[in-house]
């Protein structure tokens, strides 16, 4: 034991010595640096490929584990389905990972060139850093020579275009709305709220007789950010939240700064569910649909989840827009969401011609069948039987019908790190451990960083 | 003979294969993550030559809570020698001591440490959920609702309710290792202080733990070392939230590198727990070395 | 307090019932979230969530077993966690028994540097090989395999198992060997067949310290692999666990036969298991 000792100490003295001589190591491992021999074998992997479309296999990854999981993984099923007979010599190979992990293993299979070749992905932030490397093939030849151009809705690509070039094809647009068990507001009394006032008195209503108000699963740390981002969409408006994620005007001002004190007084009036930061969002959904907490705020997505078989309030849900700010600067007809999720096309595919098929037909019949359902399709969609739709897409549906702008969740209009930053920033009003000006003067650090 | 044991050969044959999947496998990478932590590179784009400039801002920016990370590896540290290690070793101390039933609860004790991480980390992620988990419900059962906690939704209580399973998983590990050192010791020592009218306690303190102290060094530096690599428990049961509240090294390494996309940043990090742990492994060595003295 | 010479009982005393209760309760809180796992993993929701957190599920559910096993794909998991398991702790034992034999046993210079280099792995953290290892896969194109995960297992393990092995090997006694030595016979057959059966405990010891850290291992294995179809089981748990977020039986079922075989094994060895580590832990 004692010779062990002493060897394990005289190896620790020679790895100070192998580490401190590692700086000098770094010039002739820098001449093999990853990225550039990775964009060696990018070239000559594409041109040894052949084009012609002889029963290709497509490998896509997306992050619906299950079809159960929510609508858009339903129809997503649905889609690889149709898929084996109208995508004729194409193959998909499909693989799916939860949202959080998604992101993780998708980010790191780009940076590795092991990109599959179509894969689902948010735009704009989240989709920027993979074009600006060039690792996501532009598909604007494709869009065109399809005819798909006609097809996709004006505007609809928008947060997937960087430098005038289209680098996705949405299929639908979402739209993040207050759920409402009217049940539990009928029987103890509480109007379901239109101002956030209103909410204020609602949430110390339910507190009052014991029931959690909000359910929010803050341990993902994006749903709790959604509260942040929609209350900054009342207060200061919808073009002044773009314009500041674009950089171009500062959140250090009023309006942001009430955003994150209207979410603190939420807070300490114990507006959330207990413990909510431990809680992914799945989790958190639970006792909504379960009939136990009355209020749930989340993408138009969870309209499926609320009228799932698992589901006991499937008919007892309304879904209205997040509460108005009385003098805040928004107005009813801006709202929380955006076109964002969609097919993107690596760079490195393999058949470059089957990938972009397959996101195309993906993105169209995706769409096709979230029109449907009354969802917000990005995609002309003929012949949709009204009369299919259940209530609370309609009622979704018409909510939204005279949206006149969209502002996105932050944290995919954000780059990686600043998004990680910003729903770090929002978790610690929850935890009571930034007051509203320290999050308004830090999440400006964010903009004037570069 | 002697040309037969220093056949070149031979020694190539036995050696290589190993040492090829070491330097391969260990000494590369380091070397790698070296390099990588003076860069600035998100691993997508280009990356850029930035010196120490990484290492500087893991103790200047108080944002990103290295420094917050490395206090609760190091509390968690202190936690396993001055918790675990002692619980550890009285069982050990209890069980080799011909207690009735030893092997069942040596078994039983020892669980834990076979289970995987994962099944322990979600386990306990159920019996802390606020709304239906094991321990709220006991509490509230047993009339202490206000005990009740939102555990490891919260930042007050969070830090607290990962080190619990982190602590409790590896008592039996360390037990058995302990154990089996007293076991060794050989019987004659024992019967003479039984002897000499010791009791227990007298024979524990001043003949078992004097006896045992090399295998103690042993758990001490696997303890602390354990608490400063510690990363699947807290992976899975807090991913290192809410707001970095139970955040350590590891956890902060992996989050800067496959979240926030700071490769050169986290590598920086990487090389720091390296450090971190061959320091601490030369001072516990020291300490053990000053009371021999 | 006066014992009998070589008894393995003591007579009952107050104090010894004491301690039985306290060992007792101990062993319950080691074992009890096992049990709670194993109660729940055969209730309904509305069971877990409120009618009955603690108790004994008022009906076995075996379908959430079912739904873990095909839905949840935890079959496939778990035998690819024993396929990477198995053959890590091959290859591990093997080259590290021969490492530790040329150094130990075999006359060279630099023999005493390489242990210190090897036994210098003891004290490196995984994490600073992760992004390393995980560009190097991928640029051989290996991310999603096996091996990507078997040979990181293997560098890790064999630090450790040349330390059980080489403190084995000094205590083995020259002699049998030199005489086969003397007799012609190889040294490639004096380790294969004369060593190598030796050192069989040592053989033992290493292969349950290597099957501890690689089936529970999960930094690696979330990282280097995408695809389903080569998820280890802490990975597909975590897989499992997000799938059926709503659903608690499906995911205690699935925790469960994760569980069970290990412990099963760990039941019928758990004297082998115990001794190995006795022997391996001492020498050294």
């Amino acid at each position: 034991m004692k010779r062990f000792a002493l060897r394990v100490m005289t190896a620790a003295l020679s790895v100070a010595i192998a580490t401190s001589l590692a700086a000098c190591g770094s010039n002739s491992a820098g001449s093999n640096s990853p990225d550039t021999s990775a964009a060696g074998s990018t070239t000559t992997e594409t041109s040894a490929k052949p084009s012609e479309t002889k029963s290709a296999t497509v490998r896509v990854w997306t992050l619906w584990t299950d079809p159960t999981k929510d609508s858009n993984a339903a129809y997503f099923y649905k889609v690889l389905e149709s898929a084996k007979t109208e995508l004729a010599n194409i193959t998909i190979e499909h693989d799916a990972t939860e949202n959080e992990s998604y992101k993780t293993k998708l980010k790191t299979a780009v940076a590795a060139n092991e990109a599959p070749d179509v894969f689902y992905s948010w735009g704009a932030g989240f989709t920027k850093p993979f074009v600006d490397a060039g690792k996501v093939l532009p598909l604007d030849e494709y869009i065109a020579s399809s005819g798909a151009g006609d097809k996709i809705l004006p505007g609809a690509t928008d947060f997937f275009k960087f430098d005038n070039k289209t680098y996705g094809i949405p299929y639908s647009k979402w739209v993040a709305v207050l759920y409402c068990n009217k049940d539990l507001f009928d029987q103890n009394g509480v109007k379901i709220p239109a101002t956030y006032d209103e909410l204020l008195t609602a949430v110390k209503a339910f507190r009052a007789k014991n029931i959690t108000p909000i359910t929010v699963g803050g341990k993902d740390r994006w749903p709790a950010m959604f509260f942040q981002n929609a209350l900054a969409l009342r207060t200061a408006g919808a073009q002044a939240c773009v314009d500041a994620l674009n950089k171009t005007a500062s959140y250090d001002q009023p309006a942001f700064v009430e955003s994150a004190a209207k979410l603190k007084e939420l807070v300490d009036a114990k507006a959330f569910n207990d413990g909510c930061l431990g809680l992914t969002n799945d989790e958190s959904a639970v006792p909504f649909t379960e009939g136990q907490i009355p209020m749930y705020y989340m993408g138009n997505w969870f309209v499926g989840n609320i009228m799932g078989k698992d589901s006991k309030v499937a008919d007892k849900v309304q879904a209205v827009a997040f509460p108005m700010v009385n003098d805040g600067k928004g107005t009813s007809d801006e709202f929380f969401g955006g076109s964002i999720e969609g097919f993107c096309v690596s760079a490195n595919a393999a058949d470059k011609d089957a990938a972009c098929k397959t996101a195309g037909y993906l993105s169209e019949t995706m769409a096709k069948l979230t029109a449907d359902d009354g969802g917000l399709a990005t995609w002309k969609v003929d012949g949709v039987d009204e009369s299919k739709i259940n209530a609370l897409a309609k009622q979704i549906k018409d909510l939204t019908a005279n949206a006149k702008s969209y502002v996105l969740a932050w944290d995919t209009f954000l780059e990686g790190a600043d998004a990680e930053t910003h729903k770090n920033l929002v978790a610690e009003i929850y935890a009571g451990k930034k007051t509203p000006e320290e999050f308004a003067k830090e999440m400006q650090k964010l903009n004037e960083k570069k | 003979m002697e040309r037969v044991l220093s056949n070149k050969k031979a020694i190539c044959f036995f050696i290589l294969p190993a040492l090829i999947i070491f330097i391969a496998i260990i000494i590369f990478p380091i070397f790698m993550s070296g390099y990588y932590s003076t860069l600035q590179w998100d691993g997508i784009g280009k990356s850029k030559f930035i010196g120490i400039d990484n290492y500087i801002t893991l103790f200047t920016n108080h944002e990103d809570g290295f420094i917050e990370s490395i206090k609760n590896s190091v509390i968690l540290a202190f936690l396993s020698v001055f918790i675990q290690l002692p619980i550890s070793l009285v069982l050990a101390l209890v069980l080799s001591n011909k207690v009735r039933g030893e092997n069942f609860y040596r078994s039983v004790y020892f669980i834990p440490v076979i289970v995987s991480t994962v099944v322990i980390g979600q386990l306990w992620m159920k019996i802390y959920h606020p709304g239906y988990g094991l321990l709220n419900t006991f509490l509230r059962n047993i009339g202490l609702d206000s005990l009740a906690k939102e555990w490891i939704g919260s930042t007050d209580t969070a830090l607290g309710a990962v080190f619990v399973p982190v602590v409790w998983q590896y008592i039996g590990y360390h037990m058995l290792l302990m154990y089996a050192a007293i076991k060794s010791i050989s019987s004659d020592i024992m019967e003479a202080a039984k002897i000499d009218g010791a009791s227990s306690v007298q024979t524990a303190f001043r003949i078992t733990i004097p006896l045992i102290k090399p295998i103690l060094e042993v758990c001490v530096t696997f303890a602390v070392i354990g608490s400063l690599k510690t990363f699947d428990l807290i992976y899975v049961l807090t991913g290192g939230g809410p707001v970095h509240a139970t955040e350590v090294p590891s956890t902060l390494m992996f989050n800067t590198i496959f979240h926030k996309y700071q490769y050169g940043y986290g590598s920086s990090m990487a090389i720091f727990i390296i450090g971190e742990c061959l320091l601490l492994t030369v001072v516990i060595q020291k300490l053990f070395r000053m009371k021999k003295a | 307090m006066k014992k009998i010479k070589n008894s393995n009982k003591k007579p009952v005393t107050i104090g010894g019932i004491v301690l039985q209760i306290v060992l007792l309760i101990i062993a319950f809180i080691q074992i009890y979230p096992f049990i709670w796992l194993l109660l729940f993993s055969f209730k309904s929701n509305g069971e877990i969530f409120g009618s009955n957190v603690v108790g004994f599920p008022n009906k076995l559910l075996w379908e959430n077993y079912q739904q873990a096993l095909t839905n949840g794909r935890v079959g496939i998991y778990f035998i690819n966690s024993a396929l990477v398991t198995v053959v890590t702790i091959m290859i591990s034992s093997v080259v590290a028994a021969m490492a530790s034999y040329g150094i130990v046993r075999m006359k060279w210079k630099l023999s005493g540097v390489t242990l210190i280099f090897f036994l210098m792995g003891l004290m490196i953290p995984i994490h600073a090989a992760l992004l390393p290892l995980f560009m190097f896969f991928s640029k051989l194109k290996q991310l999603n395999s096996y091996w990507s995960l078997i040979f990181p297992y293997v560098g890790f393990a064999i630090p450790m198992a040349i330390y059980i092995f080489s403190g084995f090997l000094r205590d083995i006694p020259k002699e049998m060997e030199e005489s086969a030595l003397l007799d012609g016979c190889s040294i490639y057959n004096s380790f294969f067949r004369i060593i190598l059966p030796l050192i069989k405990p040592a053989i033992a010891t290493v292969s349950i310290f290597t099957f501890l850290s690689s089936w529970n291992e999960l930094m690696f294995a979330v990282t280097f692999i995408s695809k389903w179809q080569y998820r280890t089981l802490t990975v597909g748990i975590q897989q499992m666990v997000g799938q059926y977020t709503t659903s608690w039986g499906p995911i205690g079922a699935g925790l469960v036969i994760a569980t069970i075989p290990t412990l099963l094994i760990y039941c019928l060895l758990s004297n082998q298991v115990q001794k190995s580590l006795i022997s391996g832990a001492v020498k050294g």
